[in-house]
């Protein structure tokens, strides 16, 4: 039984590739003008004002560099998300992911587990309860992104979503603060997978997964259980 | 319930499981850096100017004249930053070149002469408004000066103009325009900022300015406004900056 259809294991894929492009030329041009204050003002809520993003995490090269790939990359995220959405809603898929009853109660008993507080894996079905969390509000999140970055693209044509936003330069800083918690998101989501689950790699590719090496089988924390039980051993 | 586990491969062996941590953290970490702050491949660059004229398009679509800029906040004033591409701040020389005049030719009428004195005795109006730099940073201002679109009707401009160029004595500096943003009531030839005729910094005697399109777009040290039938690049567009400029 496969565990990802191939339109997300794809879709994933293509996510990771504009994601990062997205973000190291996004923060290429953030570097032309490191900073949220108008000129003539200050910024309440940016504690690095006018500290560049060390330029090995950025991409494009130079400011126009980055704004061409980032107005080209911007369609390869919309369209791709689009796609994502629309087949998780027809097809199902969105069951496994919206937040249900008791998430909350769930993530916290996955938070000690973790934390070795409760020794045994809280039972999950495909994903668990912090999982669910991460992948639902990964694409919220990259809405508000999208969103946000419209807003800074057209302040005037659109100026009814820039003033919304609180004008151009508050509607940066939610562009700016999005990308920060798809950063997070995804730093934590490589961390889990390499740490707890690496034997969910292949599924993302060919789609096959081993149930007998889930986390939950394994009783896997991070760093813990990480390799597959010696099934010869007494 | 305290669950009893078998004991784990890596407990018998003993694996480093930090050494193979290091080793896949450096593998996947050195593709990036293969990446990083460079201008990608260039085989990129051919979709990249293809999806910059799809966006034009989506632009020029999204673009009205009813959308106007309300700028909010203080003015920068004296923060203001100012930018040229000569070695000095341009100064129109009197001596050298004559009084400046500000020429509108190409596909009009009546080509045009305006002496600074003609421009303030037209029909003035002052918008306070945003600057959009393409760097990020915006600044208010309040500009004064003449509708782009009453000059135009002055030269009685050629239905057949589609662009309008922009030129100056700022060294070679000039950007192309589509004529839509250049007839928005808000695009201005300006000549005093903040309630003072514009100092050298601010573009002298006059300059371009409209918040519908990004700074680079709006050429200070304004010598001619050409009509035209096909576009004619710009000083930061024919280096790769977006010909559109829109905001």
């Amino acid at each position: 039984m496969k565990r990802h259809h191939p339109v997300v294991r794809i879709t994933h894929w293509v996510n990771a590739i504009a994601l990062t492009i997205m973000i190291g030329s996004g923060l290429r041009i953030f570097n032309a003008y490191p900073a949220f204050a108008r000129k003539g003002e200050t910024f309440c809520c940016y504690p690095f004002e006018h500290r560049s993003i060390p330029a090995n995490l950025t991409f494009g090269g130079w400011l126009a560099g980055a704004r061409n790939w980032h107005f080209a990359m911007m369609w390869v995220l919309v369209v791709n998300g689009l796609v994502y959405l629309g087949f998780i809603y027809l097809h199902g898929e969105w069951r496994d992911l919206v937040p249900r009853r008791g998430i909350f109660r769930d993530s916290w008993e996955m938070v000690r587990f973790y934390l070795n507080k409760r020794q045994d894996h809280p039972h999950q079905g495909k994903h668990n309860a912090l999982q669910r969390l991460a992948y639902f509000s990964m694409p919220v999140v990259g809405i508000v992104a999208v969103v946000t970055g419209i807003a800074i693209w057209k302040p005037v044509q659109l100026a009814t979503l820039t003033t919304l936003l609180g004008g151009y330069a508050w509607a940066r800083y939610w562009h700016f603060l999005s990308m920060v918690a798809l950063v997070v998101l995804t730093l934590g989501h490589i961390f889990m997978v390499f740490t707890v689950d690496p034997y969910s790699i292949p599924s993302m590719i060919t789609g096959g997964y081993r149930e007998d090496l889930s986390p939950e089988a394994r009783n896997a924390r991070p760093f813990v259980h990480l390799l597959p039980p010696n099934r010869t051993s007494p | 319930m305290k669950r009893a586990h078998p004991s784990h491969f890596a407990e018998q062996v003993g694996i480093d499981r930090r050494r193979f941590l290091e080793a896949s953290a450096g593998a996947v970490g050195s593709l990036f850096l293969a990446a990083c702050d460079s201008m990608g491949p260039k085989s990129a660059q051919s979709l990249l100017k293809f999806a910059e004229a799809k966006n034009e398009t989506l632009e020029r679509v999204l673009f009205r004249h009813t959308s106007i800029d309300a700028a909010g906040g203080k003015a920068a004033g004296g923060s203001f930053p100012s930018y040229f591409v000569s070695r000095q701040v341009p100064v129109w020389n009197e001596a050298a070149r004559g009084a400046w005049r500000l020429e509108v030719g190409g596909l009009v009428k009546k080509p045009l002469s305006l002496s600074l004195t003609d421009l303030a005795g037209l029909p003035r109006i002052g918008y306070k408004l945003d600057h959009f730099c393409v760097e990020g940073w915006t600044a208010v201002a309040t500009r004064t000066g003449v509708k782009v679109s009453d000059i135009a009707k002055l030269a009685g401009v050629d239905p057949a103009a589609k662009y309008v160029d922009f030129q100056s004595f700022d060294d070679e500096y000039h950007e192309s325009w589509d004529i839509e943003s250049a007839m928005h009531p808000q695009t201005l030839v300006v000549y005093a900022q903040d309630g003072h005729y514009l100092n050298a910094a601010w573009g002298a005697p006059a300059r371009v300015y409209s918040p519908t399109k990004l700074g680079y777009k709006n050429t200070k040290y304004l010598t001619r406004i050409m009509f035209m039938p096909t576009r004619n690049g710009g000083y930061w567009s024919d280096q790769g900056y977006e010909w559109y400029g829109g905001v």
